[in-house]
C-alpha cells in the first residue's frame, strides 16, 4: 500500500515534470467554447471548468462562454455547477468544446445533510425530506416554516395568521402532552432553535425534515418532535459573484369570515331567550338608536363587527444577495427586509431587516476556517387577541360609535352598558387603547475549523457556535372612557427585557474510505451546551398617554411604579453529549446505518439518557435480476428504528419550591412565603420509532414513489395529572402513547418538448394516534373544567370527552314519555343526551369520546408546468377526522348575553321539527344544555386551494446589444380558497379549541426576482 | 515539515480533548433562580414569620364566587343577576348542576388554601427548632390552623361530609376516606381547644405584629360556630362566655360605619381578611372583588367610581321581615334601593306606604338608578364613593370583608343558652338587646330562642350564609320554601363537582 502511494507520488511528480516541460512550448492549447443549459439552450454564466487533478481552471462569462489553457490532450475538463449534473470532456485534440449541462433531478450524487456531516441520498435508510429555496420563497410567508403546508407527507403545518407569529408544526402526530412546546427542534447551521421566526425564507438554501427516530436520534433528547434542518445559502468555491434581487409586494384579505347574527336574529335570540333582562336591553337599544323601518321590533342598527375590525392589509419582502467564491475562498452575503400589516385593523405589524454573511477559506492545504452569520432585527406590535372573542359576541343592535356617548373619551366609541348589559361589547377600545411592541433582536454566529488529518479520509471540525438573543417588550395601557366598566383610568406601561444566550462547541471526527465494494463513513463527536438566560421586568401608571417619546418608567413618580410588577428572573442549563455514526455500504446494494448519542443535562434528576438508532436498506435495483429491467430505475426497501428524548419537557424541579407572595396587613403591604405541597421529579421521556419504506424511481425516472409506515412510541410519557383540590396539576412519567400511519409520495415529472415540461405531485398520511398504557391508571383528564379532555387507554390523547347530544326534546309528549326529562325539569328545546349505559339517568357515566383533534387523513397535490417562459404552479391540501372545541359557543357558560354565530341563531330550535342538533335560545342558557357534549365538537375537515402561482421569466435577452439580467415576474395567490364545514372562521387550530383564533388570511402578491 | 504538521493537528485534537472532559462537570449545576425549599436557611428564625405571612396572604385572596357561592341559598339574600349565571340563580333555587364550573371552582380554591396553609405550618415547624423562643413557633402554627379552620369549616358546612387533610401532600386523600360534617366539626372544635393556649390572649387589632391577625379569641369564635353546627349548646356556650367574658370585644356604635372604611379592624371585628390601596391613589393595591356585589346602574356621589355587577340581591321577603319589625338602622345599611325594587314592595298593599328614607339614595348620598339584574344590591358590601381614596374607582377599593364579629357572638350565646345551655359573661337578654340597643330596638325581656333566631336573622343577613345554615340545623325548612322555590331536607348539601368525582375515588361511590 505505502509502496503504492510512494509509485503513484512519483508518477505524479514525473508527469507533473512532463507537464512543465511541455509547457514551455512543447504542448500548449487553448481551449474555448460554450456552457448551455441542455433544458432551454441558454448559456449558462458562472459555471466552473477545471482541468481534473490539478488546481487550475476557469470560468463561464455572462453568455456561458469560457476560455482555459491546457497542457496536455490527456487532460479532462470537468464542467461543474450548482444543480446541474458535473460532466467530464476528454480534451484529445479539440480546439473548441462546446457543452449542455442537464440539471441534476437524479439523486444519485444528491447529498443530503444528516445532522453533523452528509450522506449521499441514495444510502439513506431512513425518511427525510428536503425543501429547495426556490420552494420555499414561492410561498409569501414571512415564515418559512409556512412553505411546508400541504408538500410533505407527515408534516402538518398549522399556519398562523398573526404577522410574526410562527406556524404550528408536527412531525408525524403528537407524543408528548401539550402542555410543552411541541414544535420540532430546529438546527440553523448546527445552532438549536425552538422556531424560525427570525429567519428570512430568502436566506435559506435547503430545510430537511428529519421524519422518522434512526434519522433524527443523533439529535438525542431534543429530537422527540422530529428534527428540522435549515442550511442558509452559501458561495461556491470557484463561482462568478452573481447578484440576485428577489422579492414581492402583496395584500392579505381575511377569508372565510364567520357570519354572525344580526340584528333581527340577535333580537329573536333575546326575546326567546326568556330572559325579562336581556328583553328590556333589547328594548333600551330601540329607545337609544331607534326603530328599524323593515321591522319596527328591531333597534335600528345593525353591526357586523368582524367587518368593522378587519381590514386587507399589506405584506412584502425585499431580499439581495451576492454570492461567489474563488479558488480558496467562498462567500455568500445577503440582506433582506420583510414587512407584514395585520389584518386586524388596529397597531398590528411584524417588520423584520435581516442581514446574513457566510465565509469559508481554505488556509492551507489541510485547514479549511469559516464563519456565519445571522443578524436578525424585528419589531412586532402584536394584536390584541381579546379583539377576535369580544367581536365575537359584540352584539350587532350597537354600532361602533356612539354620538349620545358624550361623556366617553377620546373615542365616542359605543357601551352595550348604556343598554343595560354588564359589559361593554365593543372590542375598539381594547384595540385602540393597548399596544404591544416587541422588539426581537437575534444574532447567530457560527466559526469553524476543519482539519483534514488524512487527506480525503479523516478530518477533524470543530465548532463554536454563540446565539444571542434578546426580547425588549412594551406593553402600554392609555386612558379611556367608555361607559364605567368599558374604561381605564390610570394608563399603564410595563417593560421586559429578556437576553437568552447559548454557546455550543461541536467537535467531529469523520473517517471516510473506500476499499473494493466497501464504503464506509464513520463519525464520531462531541458537543457542549451551555443555555442561559435572564429576564427583568418594571411596570408603572401614570405615563404620558400622548407622547410615546416619554414612555419610560423614569418619567413617573416613583409612587406610580407598582411594586408588584417589578421581577428578575433568569436560568442556566448546560448539556453534554456524546455521539456517533456509521454508516456503510456494500457494492451501494446492502445498505447499514447506526447512530448512537448519549446526552448528559442539568435539567433532570436522572443526569444522562442513551439514544440509538439502526436502519437496514437494500437497492434491489442495484441486483442483477433487476438491473436489465428498464422501467426501474431505482428501488430501495429500507427499515429503522430508533430512539429519542424529549426534552422539550419543562425542567423539574426535584423537590418543593418557595415564592414570595403579598398581602395587606394593616394598611401594610408585606411579603410572606408560600411553599408550594406538590413537585416534579421527571425521569427522560423516550420516544422508540420503526420506520418501513421504499424508495423508487420507476419509468425512465418520470416517476418517483416514497412510502413509509412508521410506528412511534412515546414511553414514560410526561403527562400532568391533576391534582384534586384545585392543587394545580403535576407532571408525572406516566403513560405511553402511540403515533402511527402510512406516508406516501408519489412525484411524476415530465420533459414533453424543450419547450413544455411538467409535474404533478402526491401525498397522503395518515395518522393514529393512541393512548397505549398508562401505567395503571384507567384515565387521565385534561382540558379545562367544563370542557373535559380525557386521555383513555386505546383512545387519543387528550380526546374531547361529554356526553352524545341524542337530539332535541320536540315536544310536551316526549319530555313526559322520557323519565330523564321529567326528573330534570326539562322542556322542549332542551338537548336530548344519549343514555350510554340505559340506567335511565344522564350523569358522569354516560360519557364517551367524541373525537380528537388530530387530523387522522392529510392529503396534498401540486402540480407545475413550464412552458416556454412560463411556469404555473398550484398547491392544494386538506385534511380530515380532526376536531374543533367551538369554545365561542361554549362561552354562554359564563356570560350569556352576547351574540351568537348566524348558524347557531337561525338553526336554533324555536318550535317543534325546527331542530334537532341546536337547543332553544332559552335553552342555550340553561346549565343542562352547557354539559360538554358533541355539540360543542365540530368537524375541522377542511380542503383548500394552498398556492397559485404564475411566473414568466426573461432569460438571455439583449438589450441594445448588451446583456440583461435574467428576469423572473411572477404572481401568487397562496390560500385564495377554503372549504370547511366547521363554525368559525378559521378550522387551522393547533390544540383543537377555538376562543380566539387569528383568521389565516389569502395573500396576493406581485413577484420580481432579477440576477446578474 | 509533514511531520510537524501532523503533530500540530495531533496537538490541536489533544487539547480539545482536554477542555471536552472538563465539560462534563456542568451537568450537575443545579437551576439558577429556582429556591428550593430544601435550600432555606431554617436558623434565620426572623424568616419564620414568612410562612405564616404566606398563609394570610393566601387566605386574603379570594375567588369572587367563593362567598357567593357560600351564602346564596338562605331567604335573606337572593342571586340577582338575572340572566346571567343561570346556574348559580339555580343554586339559590336549590337545583344543583354538578357541572357548575363555580361549584368546582369554590371546592379548588378552599381546598387549595387549606394546603397552603398545612405547608406553611410544615415550614415554621423547621425554623422551630433553631428559634429562640420555640413557642413563636406553636402559636404560628397554632394561627394557620385557624385559618385553616375557617376554610374547612365553609367547606364542610357546604358539601357536608369532606376529606380531612391531615398534610400538605394532597395525594394522601387519594385513598382517604370521607369525614361527615359531624366529624369535620368536631375536628375543628379539637383543634381549636388545642391552639387555644397557644395564641395570643388579645384583640386582633391589638397585635403589633401581625395586626388584625387571629388570637385566641378567633379560635374561640370558630370552636362556637362549629359547635353550632353539632348542635352543641353546651360547647358554643363555654367558648362564647370567653369571649364575652374577656371584655376585649364591643359592638361598633355606628352599624352603618362598621361596614365600611371605619370598619377596618373595629373593636367588633374578631375575624376579617385585609385589603388595602396603601392610602395612596395609584401604584399596588390589593383588593377584594366587591363589584360582584355592586350596583349595575348607579349615579355614585363622586364622579368616576365604578359600579358592579348586580348580583347578590337582599330578597324582598327579608325587606318585608324588617319592615315588619320597624327596623331602620339596619335594613338602611344592609340594602341598597332601586325605584323598581321601591315599586316592588309597595306594589304589595300592605307595604304600599314605605318610610319616607327608604329611597334609591343611600346614606352617603350614592344614586342607584334601575338596573335589569336586580332590584337591590347588598349594602353590608357597599363602600360609598366618597370613602374612595382619591384616583381610586373600583368599587370597594380599601374596604375589608368581614368574617366573624361580636355581635354574631353575642347572638350565637344567647342562641346557646336558650337552647338550654349555661354560660357566663352575660344572660340570653343582655346580650341580645345589646345587639338590638345598637340597632336601635327596645330591649327584649325572657327572649326565646325563635326570638334569638330573628334577630339573629336581622343581624347578620348577607353574612356568610348563617342564616341558610341556622335554618338547615334547626330543620326549619319551611323558611327556605320562598318566593317559589321548594326546598327539601336532601338539598341541604351541594352534589360534589362532576370534575372532583372523577379525579377521588372516594366521592365515586356518593
Amino acid at each position: 500500500m505505502k509502496q503504492k502511494l510512494l509509485e503513484f507520488k512519483f508518477k505524479r511528480l514525473g508527469i507533473a515534470m512532463v507537464f512543465l516541460l511541455l509547457s514551455l512550448n512543447i504542448f500548449s492549447q487553448t481551449i474555448t467554447g460554450i456552457v448551455t443549459s441542455a433544458e432551454d439552450g441558454m448559456g449558462l454564466p458562472g459555471v466552473n471548468v477545471a482541468i481534473k487533478g490539478s488546481t487550475n481552471g476557469s470560468m463561464t462569462d455572462l453568455d456561458g462562454k469560457y476560455t482555459i489553457n491546457v497542457n496536455n490532450p490527456q487532460d479532462i475538463l470537468v464542467f461543474s455547477f450548482v444543480g446541474m449534473e458535473t460532466q467530464e470532456v476528454l480534451v484529445g485534440s479539440q480546439t473548441a468544446i462546446n457543452v449542455a449541462l442537464k440539471s441534476s433531478e437524479q439523486f444519485v450524487n444528491e447529498v443530503v445533510v444528516v445532522g453533523y456531516g452528509k450522506l449521499n441520498v441514495k444510502d439513506l435508510t431512513s425518511s427525510i425530506t428536503t425543501l429547495k429555496s426556490g420552494e420555499i420563497s414561492a410561498i409569501p410567508s414571512g415564515q418559512a416554516m409556512q412553505a411546508l403546508q400541504g408538500k410533505i407527507s407527515g408534516v402538518q403545518v398549522i399556519g398562523n395568521g398573526a404577522p410574526g407569529n410562527s406556524p404550528t408544526i408536527r412531525i408525524r402526530g403528537l407524543g408528548s402532552y401539550a402542555d410543552a412546546d411541541q414544535n420540532p427542534l430546529f438546527v440553523v447551521d448546527g445552532m438549536f432553535y425552538d422556531n424560525i421566526d427570525f429567519l428570512n425564507p430568502s436566506d435559506i438554501a435547503t430545510i430537511s425534515v428529519l421524519k422518522d427516530a434512526s434519522a433524527s436520534a443523533i439529535y438525542g433528547v431534543r429530537a422527540a418532535n422530529g428534527v428540522v434542518l435549515i442550511e442558509t445559502k452559501s458561495g461556491t468555491y470557484n463561482q462568478k459573484s452573481k447578484i440576485t434581487y428577489d422579492g414581492y409586494f402583496g395584500t392579505q384579505v381575511a377569508q372565510n369570515v364567520l357570519k354572525m347574527a344580526n340584528a333581527e336574529q340577535f333580537t329573536t335570540m333575546a326575546m326567546e331567550s326568556g330572559s325579562a333582562a336581556d328583553i328590556s336591553f333589547i328594548g333600551n337599544a330601540m329607545q337609544r338608536y331607534g326603530r328599524s323601518r323593515i321591522n319596527p321590533n328591531v333597534p335600528d342598527v345593525n353591526t357586523d363587527w368582524y367587518k368593522e375590525i378587519l381590514r386587507t392589509a399589506p405584506i412584502q419582502n425585499h431580499s439581495l444577495s451576492i454570492d461567489g467564491g474563488g479558488q480558496n475562498a467562498s462567500y455568500s452575503i445577503g440582506a433582506s427586509y420583510f414587512a407584514q400589516e395585520g389584518i386586524l385593523a388596529m397597531k398590528n405589524d411584524y417588520e423584520r431587516f435581516n442581514l446574513r454573511s457566510k465565509l469559508d477559506y481554505k488556509a492551507n492545504n489541510w485547514l479549511t476556517v469559516g464563519t456565519n452569520t445571522v443578524w436578525s432585527n424585528a419589531t412586532k406590535y402584536s394584536e390584541q387577541a381579546s379583539a377576535w372573542n369580544e367581536a365575537y359576541f359584540a352584539i350587532p343592535i350597537m354600532p361602533v360609535y356612539d354620538e349620545l356617548n358624550t361623556n366617553a373619551t377620546p373615542t365616542k366609541y359605543s357601551s352595550a352598558e348604556y343598554l343595560g348589559y354588564r359589559d361593554g361589547k365593543n372590542p375598539f377600545p381594547t384595540m385602540d387603547f393597548n399596544e404591544n411592541r416587541l422588539k426581537i433582536m437575534k444574532l447567530l454566529t457560527t466559526f469553524y475549523a476543519n482539519i483534514d488529518i488524512i487527506p480525503n479520509k479523516l478530518s477533524f471540525k470543530t465548532t463554536y457556535s454563540y446565539s444571542l438573543e434578546q426580547l425588549n417588550n412594551r406593553i402600554v395601557g392609555l386612558p379611556y372612557f367608555v361607559s364605567p366598566v368599558l374604561k381605564r383610568d390610570d394608563s399603564y406601561l410595563s417593560k421586559s427585557s429578556a437576553l437568552g444566550t447559548r454557546n455550543y462547541w461541536d467537535n467531529v471526527l469523520t473517517y471516510t474510505d473506500k476499499f473494493g465494494k466497501h464504503d464506509l463513513t464513520v463519525m464520531l463527536g462531541t458537543s457542549y451546551r451551555d443555555e442561559a438566560g435572564e429576564n427583568l421586568y418594571a411596570a408603572a401608571n401614570k405615563i404620558d398617554s400622548q407622547d410615546e417619546r416619554l414612555w419610560y418608567i423614569n418619567q413617573v413618580g416613583e409612587a406610580n411604579v407598582l411594586t408588584s410588577g417589578v421581577g428578575d428572573g433568569g436560568y442556566r442549563e448546560y448539556g453534554f453529549s456524546y455521539f456517533g455514526r456509521v454508516s456503510y455500504n456494500y457494492d451501494n446494494k446492502y445498505l447499514v446505518y447506526g447512530t448512537l448519542r448519549a446526552d448528559g443535562t442539568s435539567k433532570y434528576q436522572e443526569k444522562w439518557g442513551y439514544f440509538p438508532s439502526v436502519g437496514v436498506g437494500w437497492v434491489i435495483s442495484e441486483e442483477s435480476f433487476l438491473k436489465n429491467i428498464s422501467q426501474i430505475n431505482f428501488l430501495k426497501l429500507r427499515a429503522s428504528w430508533g430512539r429519542l428524548g424529549n426534552d422539550k419537557v419543562d425542567a423539574s424541579d426535584g423537590a418543593t419550591t418557595t415564592t414570595a407572595v403579598n398581602t395587606a396587613i394593616n394598611g401594610q403591604l408585606v411579603s410572606g412565603a408560600v411553599t408550594t405541597s406538590t413537585f416534579t421529579w421527571l425521569g427522560w421521556e423516550v420516544i422508540e420509532e420503526s420506520n418501513f419504506g421504499i424508495t423508487s424511481k420507476l419509468i425512465n425516472s418520470h416517476l418517483s414513489v416514497d412510502a413509509d409506515y412508521y410506528i412511534r412510541d412515546t414511553k414514560n410519557a410526561v403527562i400532568p395529572i391533576q391534582y384534586p383540590f384545585g392543587l394545580g396539576s403535576t407532571r408525572k412519567n406516566a403513560g405511553q402513547i402511540r403515533n402511527s400511519g402510512f406516508e406516501l409520495a408519489l412525484n411524476w415529472n415530465n420533459n414533453i418538448t424543450n419547450d413544455l415540461s411538467y409535474n404533478v405531485g402526491l401525498n397522503l398520511s395518515t395518522l393514529k394516534n393512541e393512548v397505549r398504557d398508562l401505567y395503571g391508571q384507567p384515565y387521565i383528564d385534561g382540558g379545562s373544567a367544563e370542557f373535559r379532555q380525557r386521555s383513555i387507554v386505546g383512545d387519543p390523547l387528550m380526546a374531547f370527552y361529554g356526553l352524545e347530544v341524542a337530539g332535541v326534546y320536540q315536544n310536551d309528549a316526549e319530555i313526559a314519555a322520557d323519565p330523564v326529562a321529567v326528573a330534570n325539569d326539562l322542556v322542549p328545546g332542551d338537548f336530548k343526551y344519549k343514555d350510554q349505559d340505559n340506567n335511565g339517568i344522564i350523569d358522569g357515566s354516560d360519557r364517551v369520546v367524541l373525537g380528537s383533534y388530530f387530523p387522522s387523513f392529510t392529503y396534498g397535490f401540486n402540480l407545475g408546468v413550464n412552458w416556454k417562459n412560463f411556469e404555473f404552479s398550484a398547491n392544494l391540501m386538506g385534511q380530515k377526522g380532526n376536531k374543533i372545541l367551538n369554545r365561542k359557543r361554549g362561552e354562554m357558560i359564563w356570560t350569556n348575553d352576547g351574540n351568537l354565530d348566524a348558524d347557531l341563531a337561525i338553526n336554533r330550535w324555536h318550535g317543534e321539527g325546527t331542530s334537532n342538533s341546536y337547543p332553544s335560545s332559552a335553552g342555550l342558557r340553561k346549565g343542562w344544555n352547557q354539559k360538554m357534549s358533541s355539540y360543542f365538537v365540530e368537524d375541522g375537515s377542511f380542503f383548500r386551494i394552498q398556492n397559485v402561482q404564475l411566473a414568466y421569466n426573461i432569460k438571455g435577452k439583449k438589450m441594445f446589444g448588451a446583456p440583461i439580467p435574467a428576469i423572473r415576474i411572477s404572481m401568487t395567490a397562496a390560500r385564495p380558497l377554503t372549504l370547511f364545514k366547521y363554525n368559525g372562521f378559521n378550522p387551522e387550530i393547533a390544540n383543537g379549541i377555538d376562543t380566539q383564533t387569528y383568521p389565516i388570511p389569502a395573500v396576493y402578491t406581485f413577484g420580481l426576482n432579477v440576477s446578474f | 515539515m509533514k511531520l510537524f504538521n501532523f503533530s500540530i493537528k495531533i496537538n490541536f485534537l489533544m487539547i480539545t480533548l482536554l477542555f471536552i472532559a472538563a465539560c462534563n462537570e456542568k451537568l450537575d449545576t443545579p437551576p439558577e433562580n429556582t429556591k428550593f425549599t430544601g435550600e432555606t436557611d431554617y436558623t434565620i428564625t426572623d424568616n419564620m414569620v414568612l410562612p405564616l405571612l404566606g398563609a394570610y396572604a393566601e387566605f386574603q385572596s379570594r375567588g369572587w364566587e367563593d362567598f357567593p357561592m357560600i351564602s346564596v341559598r338562605g331567604d335573606d339574600v337572593n342571586a340577582g343577576g338575572l340572566g346571567d349565571q343561570q346556574d348559580f340563580t339555580e343554586e339559590d333555587k336549590f337545583n344543583y348542576n354538578k357541572d357548575y364550573w363555580m361549584f368546582n371552582s369554590v371546592w379548588q380554591n378552599l381546598y387549595a388554601d387549606i394546603f397552603k396553609t398545612e405547608s406553611s405550618m410544615e415550614q415554621i415547624l423547621k425554623y422551630k427548632e433553631f428559634a429562640a423562643n420555640p413557642s413563636t413557633a406553636d402559636e404560628y402554627i397554632a394561627e394557620a390552623k385557624v385559618l385553616r379552620a375557617f376554610l374547612l369549616f365553609q367547606i364542610s358546612r357546604v358539601w357536608g361530609a369532606v376529606f380531612i387533610p391531615t398534610s400538605s401532600d394532597p395525594s394522601d386523600l387519594l385513598v382517604a376516606n370521607l369525614a361527615t360534617k359531624d366529624e369535620v366539626m368536631q375536628h375543628i372544635s379539637d383543634q381549636m381547644d388545642e391552639v387555644i393556649p397557644l395564641l395570643k390572649d388579645m384583640h386582633p387589632n391589638e397585635r403589633v405584629d401581625i395586626p388584625g391577625g387571629v388570637t385566641k379569641y378567633t379560635a374561640l369564635a370558630i370552636k362556637a360556630l362549629a359547635n353550632l353546627e353539632l348542635k352543641n349548646y353546651q360547647g358554643v356556650a363555654d367558648a362564647t362566655s370567653q369571649i364575652i367574658s374577656s371584655g376585649k370585644f364591643s359592638l361598633e356604635p355606628d352599624f352603618y360605619e362598621l361596614f365600611k372604611i371605619a370598619g377596618k379592624l373595629n373593636s367588633e371585628n374578631l375575624f376579617e381578611m385585609q385589603f388595602s390601596d396603601f392610602g395612596k391613589g395609584t401604584g399596588d393595591n390589593m383588593i377584594y372583588p366587591f363589584e360582584f356585589f355592586g350596583p349595575q346602574g348607579w349615579t355614585p356621589a363622586v364622579s368616576g367610581a365604578t359600579g358592579g355587577w348586580g348580583f347578590y340581591e337582599p330578597s324582598i321577603k327579608w325587606i318585608k321581615f324588617m319592615l315588619d319589625r320597624g327596623e331602620t338602622t339596619r335594613l338602611q345599611t344592609s340594602v341598597l334601593f332601586t325605584d323598581r325594587g321601591i315599586t316592588e314592595i309597595e306594589s304589595d298593599p300592605n307595604y304600599s306606604t314605605l318610610p319616607a328614607w327608604i329611597t334609591n339614595t343611600t346614606p352617603s348620598g350614592d344614586v342607584l338608578n334601575d338596573y335589569a339584574r336586580a332590584k337591590f344590591a347588598s349594602g353590608k358590601h357597599y363602600l360609598p364613593s366618597d370613602q374612595l381614596t382619591p384616583g381610586r374607582t373600583v368599587y370597594g377599593t380599601n374596604k375589608n370583608f368581614t368574617c366573624i364579629r361580636y355581635a354574631e357572638i353575642l347572638l350565637m350565646h344567647a342562641e346557646a343558652l336558650t337552647q338550654g345551655a349555661t354560660g357566663s359573661g352575660m344572660t340570653a337578654d343582655e346580650a341580645v338587646n345589646a345587639v338590638r340597643d345598637r340597632a336601635g330596638l327596645a330591649p327584649l325581656t325572657g327572649v326565646t330562642n325563635g326570638q334569638v333566631m330573628d334577630e339573629k336573622f336581622a343581624e347578620l343577613a348577607m353574612e356568610w350564609g348563617t342564616r341558610y345554615y341556622d335554618m338547615i340545623r334547626l330543620g326549619k325548612f319551611s323558611e327556605l320554601s320562598y318566593d317559589g322555590r321548594t326546598f327539601t331536607e336532601d338539598k341541604a348539601y351541594l352534589p360534589y363537582p362532576q370534575i372532583q368525582v372523577d379525579l377521588l375515588p372516594a366521592l365515586q361511590n356518593k
